[in-house]
Parts: structure tokens; sequence; C-alpha cells
């Protein structure tokens, strides 16, 4: 009886303790699990773009890492709560978020981005879209952005359902505007021969969010020191290059 | 029309089944935590104990009044950040937690109908006897109203069963959760979703067996 009590006891203790002694264990972080090609899992394997460069971030760091999976409703009170360390799935940094939450550097730049036909060489970017006639999806976001240009009135825009590729592939329009995430994958994935023209526009970062605590932000610097040193590297790149064909770790 | 994929249906079969046990688990654990818990509240209640029942009233109403997913955000998300320590209850503990107190209110509130539905004159005659009031409740009362409550019970631990699917949202990968991560994967949203659905349907169909079963078991006494 009395060692069963001090195994009850012992038992206890380690369940209370272990939150205190986490530190320097593994690296808790949230994923949708949801979010083809960044998260998601294929035969009980979770996979992807985010579990690739947090693999390379822990490994640099010397850490193991935990991924918790969670509805993204879940993932920002799962982090404020305290129960994981930060969310990797395409956090883009917004003020309303940085209130709340310190930001690593940016490990994704995405935007707008403007796509050609592969025999296009005369337009190499937005500021050549001038006289030009480009698709965009209808009511999405890059309208607006095409609008917004000091020059819009000279662009030609055709708002599609869809099928602005296969159009711009097929030269009823000169360009399309998309984001360059969607894009690249479009082009990797889809046999038509289209191409990126130029940076992209109006930069959106996508960057991984801590508590706003000091061990939060001790927590992120060395995220950053690990980033910095697979930027380097070229890990970052590389894993980029795997999963949508062009770097999307750089502006 | 797009064709079925079979294969990756068939494929998916054995991965999710990994997951059905803790869906049951959390389902079975809830279930027998809320059946002790809406005893007490019916017992509570009919008895009319002063200030418990007070406290049980305000309980059912807002457990009751507030959607499940809300409760569960409160508790899991919400209370830790007035009370850190809190943080150590796990996803599936807090998932338990939340469909006890959530569907106990329900349960305490159907068995209280059944108690008061036992006829009157089985307790004037149990307390004719000399019986006290715990006697009259398990030896007369409770025994009766079981029959009558048990199947909305039912009911409920089938409901209860399909609520798991909010667990994902706590970080608790169950049955639903694998099933959106693989659909995600695969963008085969419909052939996943399929697998899942007849996985609830089967074990909702077993129960439901089991209901007949213990139905025509309870009402032995009154078959002649």
């Amino acid at each position: 009886m009395k060692s069963l009590l001090s195994y009850l006891f012992l038992a206890f203790a380690l369940v209370v303790s272990a939150p205190l002694m986490a530190k320097d264990g593994p690296l808790k972080v949230g994923m949708s699990g949801q979010y083809f090609p960044f998260t998601f899992v294929e035969q009980d394997v979770l996979k992807g773009f985010e579990v690739d460069i947090m693999d390379a971030i822990t490994q640099e760091m010397g850490v193991d890492v935990d991924y918790v999976t969670a509805n993204f409703s879940g993932l920002f009170g799962l982090l404020g709560s305290g129960r994981i360390d930060t969310v990797a799935n395409q956090i883009t940094i917004t003020d309303e978020r940085k209130a709340v939450y310190v930001f690593s550097e940016p490990y994704v730049y995405d935007g707008a981005q403007v796509v050609v036909k592969k025999d296009n060489d005369t337009i190499k970017g937005v500021e050549d879209l001038k006289g030009k006639t480009v698709a965009v999806n209808l009511g999405s976001n890059f309208e607006t952005l095409l609008r917004e240009l000091p020059y819009a009135d000279q662009i030609n825009i055709k708002t599609y359902e869809s099928n602005i590729e296969r159009d711009t592939a097929l030269g009823r329009v000169d360009a399309f505007v998309m984001d360059r995430v969607s894009a690249s994958q479009i082009i990797k994935d889809k046999p038509l021969p289209l191409k990126l023209a130029g940076p992209i526009f109006s930069t959106l970062t996508n960057a991984y969010p801590f508590k706003d605590t000091e061990e939060g932000r001790a927590l992120r610097d060395r995220v950053n020191k690990a980033l910095a040193s697979l930027r380097d590297k070229g890990t970052l790149k590389s894993i980029s290059e795997k999963w949508f064909g062009i770097d999307i770790t750089t502006p | 029309m797009a064709t079925l994929n079979v294969d990756y249906m068939l494929g998916l079969v054995p991965v999710l089944l990994k997951y059905l046990p803790l869906t049951l688990e959390m389902a079975a654990a809830g279930m027998a935590l809320a059946l002790i818990l809406a005893c007490m509240f019916a017992v509570i209640r009919v008895l009319k104990i002063p200030v418990l029942n007070q406290f049980t009233i305000i309980f059912i109403s807002f457990f009751r009044g507030t959607p499940l997913l809300v409760q569960l955000f409160l508790f899991y998300y919400g209370l830790p950040q007035l009370f850190s320590a809190l943080t150590a209850i796990n996803g599936i503990t807090a998932t338990i937690m939340g469909l006890t107190l959530h569907f106990s209110a329900y349960m305490a509130e159907s068995i209280r109908a059944a108690i008061v539905g036992v006829d009157r004159s089985q307790t004037e005659a149990a307390l004719s006897i000399g019986m006290t009031n715990s006697q009259l409740m398990r030896r007369i009362v409770l025994p009766q109203a079981t029959r009558v409550a048990l199947p909305t019970l039912m009911n409920y631990f089938i409901d209860m069963i399909k609520a798991t699917s909010l667990a994902f949202t706590l970080g608790v990968t169950e049955l639903m959760g694998a099933t959106q991560k693989e659909a995600a994967g695969s963008f085969l949203y419909f052939e996943a979703f399929v697998v899942a659905a007849v996985m609830y349907w089967i074990v909702v169909e077993l129960l439901s067996w089991l209901q007949r079963h213990l139905e025509s078991r309870l009402n032995r006494a009154y078959n002649r």
C-alpha cells in the first residue's frame, strides 16, 4: 500500500513538473495538417514544406521537434495558452498579430505575381503591364491591387471565374496576376507554357509567431539564428524548390 | 462526373481505424462520468436539496445554453489565461471534461423526467413501509426510471460519439481530425469523408443493436 502511494505520488510529481522542465525538451510546433503542400498527411505521415523547414530548423538548433496538429481555429489558442511554442502554418505578419505575438524573421515571401506565356519577353514585371490585357480571378484581392496602380487606367483588366492560366497560355490575354505560391504551383503541376515575370509586388511575409514573453523572445532568437544559417547554407532555397519549383523564401 | 477512387478509400480504412479507439474512449469516458454527474443532479433536483438545487439549476442552464465548442474553447484556451496551471490539462482530458459537463446537463433533465414519471403511488407505498429517502431512490424509483431513461440516454451517447469530432480543434487527432488531414493531402475529400461517415455509422448501428437488446431485458418484467 505504501509503495503504491509513493508510486502515485511520483507519477503525480512527474505530471506536474513536466511542463516546468519542458524547456530544451522538444520544440512544440502547431500546424493544421490541412494546407497542401505546406502541411498535409499521406497515409498517416505528416509532410509538407512547413515540416521540412521546421525539421531543418530544429536540427540546426539541436533540439527535437514535436508536431501538434489542430484545426486552424485552435492554433492560436494552443499558442496563447502555452501548449505549443510556435505555429508553422504560413502565418502572415499583420499589425494585429504583432500587437500580441513576436515574430521570427520571415521565411516565406508571398505577394502578387505577374505570370506570362513562356515566350513573352516584353513583360518583365508589373510596370510593363501598361497597355496590356491582364486576367485576374473575379473577386480576388489582385483586381483591387491592379486598380490601385498609378497607371491602372492603361491596363485592360479582365476578370475571370476560372481558367485564367489557360487563357494566358493560349495568348488570349497577355498576363495574369495571382499570389506567387499558387502561381508557381500551377506552373509546376500543369503542362502549360507559362513563366513568372519579374518579382512580386505588394509583398506579404510569413513567419513564426511566439508568445511575447522572455521565454518566447529567447526562443525566437534561437529560431532566427537557425533560419539565418539555413539561409546561408542554401537549405531554405532547396526545400522551397523541392515543393514549389522556385524559391519562395526570398523576396 | 469524376470516378470514385475506391483503392484510395480501401487504403484509408486501416489508417483511420487507428484513430477510432480514441474517439470511442473519449465518448465512453465522457458518458460514464456524465451519467454519474447527471444522476446526482437529477436526484438533487427531484428532492429539491437546498443550495445544491440552485447550483444545479444554474449549472444546467449554462451547459445547455451554450454550444459545446464554445465551452471547449472557453475551458481549454480561455481559462489558462487566468490560471496558468491549467495548461497541464491535455487535449484529451479537456475533451472528456467538456463532453461530461455538457452532456450531463442534458442527461440530468432526462433522468429527472424519468424519475418524476415513476408513479406517485410507488413512492407512497415505499414510504408507508418505512423506507428512507435513499432506500426509496435506490430500490424503487431509480430501477423503474432507468427503463424509461434508457432510450434518451442512448441518444445522448450517440450524440457524444459524434461530438468527439470537435476534439481536433483542441489538437487531438481523433477519427475526424485524421480524416481532414488525409483529405488535405490527397484532395479526395468525398472519398475520405465517406470512409469516416461509414465508420461513425457502423459504430452507432452497433450501439443501437445493444440498445434494443438492453431494452428488451429491462422490459422483461412488463412482458407477460
